[in-house]
């Protein structure tokens, strides 16, 4: 059971869908304010690069180095977004493209990157652990599983964890005076401005953050993979990213996080179709501009779900005695 | 400075000016970015290929053929990923961004599937021959590039200013609303524009192939990219800030290579507009209000 479960090829598709969610977040929050930013795989390759350079040249431990790699490219997200976002949303969808292809081109010229090459042998998150564990004398054999499902196991639930903070964090975050902010700003900029709100302030914000989740999906995707090169990190991975908020909804965080998931599995289920899968991706975009712009999950579709699970709720007794004693 | 460098940038940067002109033109009318410009241009260079290499056809075939493959693909552009969204109440100002990503996106991986993944070469019956002015060496596909070039920036420019056409395209820039009061056909005109834009872009993919002698499917990407900074540079929806900022880039790219930084040269463009934007936002030419010029 446990063979078939934890198949390297499905433990693999499960922490790609991880960090896909983490990207897909990053953008949602950009888009929150209304602001489209075709930036993040660079900001994303930079929390690559930064992690897997400080682990591997100045050894540092590896949660330090994935911090120090969303936080430089949070930082990047700040010296971009300043000049930037004084511009309406065409000039800063541009400059951010820019911005990506010229670190992309900056990772290949430089030295210390190896160019095209890329990194290899970066330490990868599940096998480091389970190097730990052992030294404290926890071995993969005590759960009755070989070392690599082991380390693939724990590297799932490491990013599950990760992905239940920020998801947890950004919920949160729209509740916030901060969220509220974002979204007065998306419906309208001048009347927010109008009712006292930095929007300079706000927009540089939600682009950092962005920059920082971004940056933070980076350096665990160079933990995962052990291995990045420039490529990775095209204006492809910035569309792709764009594709799972648009799919997915951007009005709610749901939607960019279904997104994701949907999108990094249907490729790998629909595996006859691999030739015509991105053609597919640009059809999908198209169509859904067309006839669906909010997206697939939008206001409308969470609060059809909520009614439906709260009536499957109240159908059941359990939770009918339960209500009661509330 | 080098002589020979400079007829190098202008060649290059002669057909980023035309690149550039595309897109300015439909920004100038619809206020939207055509992400899908840079494949269209990779397909006008793919059919111009094809007539060369696959039919024998002369040249000037070869660019009729690509003319009429990006016109019906500009057509369908604006059927299919523009028009439905036009109007529309509720429709966020970067949906059409996103449907012409969607659009690029379709054409790189049907090119990719149609053409493969690998980099053809453009075979020019004439590639060989060159002259020597003075110190500098000019081949004569050079010279064809160039003059093509100018022949479409003059007549696009003497198009604009002096037929009805022309200034009905300008009145509906200026502002749609006012132009359909004043009796023009902004439905036809938007369709002519992006029209008219897609088959300057199958030109320019044509020229490009000739220039490097190099297509691919990814080219799209790379020249689409630079045609996006020269707007920025120029001026959005500035004609004249098209031409001259696609030249300054040909110029700079050129020098860059002869400076020893061609790692960078795909950057440069990029460079220079994160420079511009903190001096001159508006761009070189640009007013605040953007809008077509002659």
């Amino acid at each position: 059971m446990a063979d078939i479960i934890l198949n390297p090829y499905y433990m693999q598709i499960a922490s790609f869908i991880l960090i896909n969610i983490i990207l897909g977040i990053s953008i949602y929050i950009t888009l929150s304010t209304g602001l489209l930013s075709l930036g993040s795989a660079g900001f994303m390759s930079i929390g690559a690069y930064t992690s897997a350079l400080v682990t591997m040249k100045l050894g540092f431990p590896m949660p330090l180095g994935i911090v120090s790699g969303a936080m430089v490219a949070a930082l990047a997200g700040i010296l971009v977004g300043i000049p930037t976002l004084r511009l309406s949303g065409v000039y800063l969808a541009i400059a951010t493209l820019g911005f990506g292809e010229v670190i992309r081109v900056w990772f290949n010229n430089l030295e210390i990157t190896r160019g095209a090459l890329g990194i290899p042998g970066i330490p990868q998150m599940g096998r480091e652990i389970t190097g730990s564990l052992r030294e404290f004398g926890i071995t993969p054999d005590m759960l009755g599983l070989r070392a690599n499902q082991f380390s693939a196991l724990i590297l799932f639930f490491i990013l599950l964890i990760l992905v239940i903070l920020t998801v947890w964090f950004f919920v949160r975050l729209q509740r916030s005076r901060i969220g509220r902010a974002y979204a007065a700003i998306k419906a309208d900029e001048e009347a927010a401005e109008a009712m006292g709100i930095n929007t300079t302030y706000y927009k540089v914000l939600a682009f950092a953050q962005g920059a920082l989740v971004a940056g933070f999906a980076g350096a665990l995707y160079a933990h995962t993979t052990s291995f990045i090169n420039p490529g990775d990190f095209s204006y492809h991975r910035a569309v792709e990213i764009l594709i799972f908020a648009v799919f997915g909804g951007s009005e709610v965080i749901w939607g960019p996080i279904f997104g994701a998931a949907f999108l990094t599995l249907m490729p790998e289920v629909l595996r006859g179709l691999a030739d015509y899968r991105f053609m597919i991706y640009g059809v999908l975009l198209i169509v859904m501009m067309a006839f669906r712009p909010q997206g697939i999950i939008d206001y409308q579709v969470l609060d059809w779900l909520k009614k439906k699970v709260k009536r499957n709720k109240s159908a059941s007794p359990l939770d009918k005695q339960k209500g009661g004693d509330a | 400075m080098n002589w020979q460098q400079v007829i190098n940038g202008l060649t290059i940067g002669s057909i980023y000016s035309i690149v550039a002109l595309g897109y300015t033109l439909v920004f100038g009318v619809l206020q939207i970015l055509n992400m899908a410009h840079g494949e269209i241009f990779m397909m006008g260079a793919f059919i111009g290929l094809m007539m060369v290499v696959k039919f024998q056809a002369p040249l000037p075939v070869a660019f009729l053929a690509a003319v009429l493959v990006t016109a019906i693909l500009g057509y369908l552009l604006e059927r299919f990923a523009l028009r439905p969204l036009r109007g529309k109440a509720g429709v966020s100002h970067l949906a059409p961004l996103i449907s012409t990503i969607g659009v690029s996106i379709f054409l790189e991986n049907l090119a990719h599937h149609w053409f493969g993944a690998e980099t053809h070469p453009f075979p020019v019956s004439f590639a060989t021959i060159s002259y020597q002015i003075g110190g500098v060496k000019i081949s004569l596909v050079q010279l064809t590039i160039f003059i093509i070039s100018i022949t479409l920036m003059v007549g696009l420019s003497l198009w604009l200013s002096r037929t009805k056409a022309g200034t009905a395209l300008r009145a509906t820039a200026e502002n749609i609303e006012t132009a359909s009061l004043l009796g023009v056909n902004t439905q036809k005109i938007i369709t002519l524009t992006v029209v008219i834009a897609s088959v300057m872009g199958g030109i320019a993919g044509v020229l490009v192939g000739m220039a490097f002698n190099a297509v691919s499917p990814q080219m799209g990407l790379e020249i689409g990219l630079k045609g996006l900074a020269i707007i920025i540079l120029g001026g959005m929806g500035n004609i004249k800030g098209a031409m001259v900022g696609g030249l300054i880039l040909g110029m700079t790219e050129v020098m860059s290579v002869a400076f020893g930084y061609s790692g960078y040269r795909d950057a440069i463009a990029f460079l220079m507009i994160i420079v511009i934007l903190l001096i001159r936002p508006q761009g070189l030419f640009g007013q605040s209000a953007p809008q077509v010029r002659k």
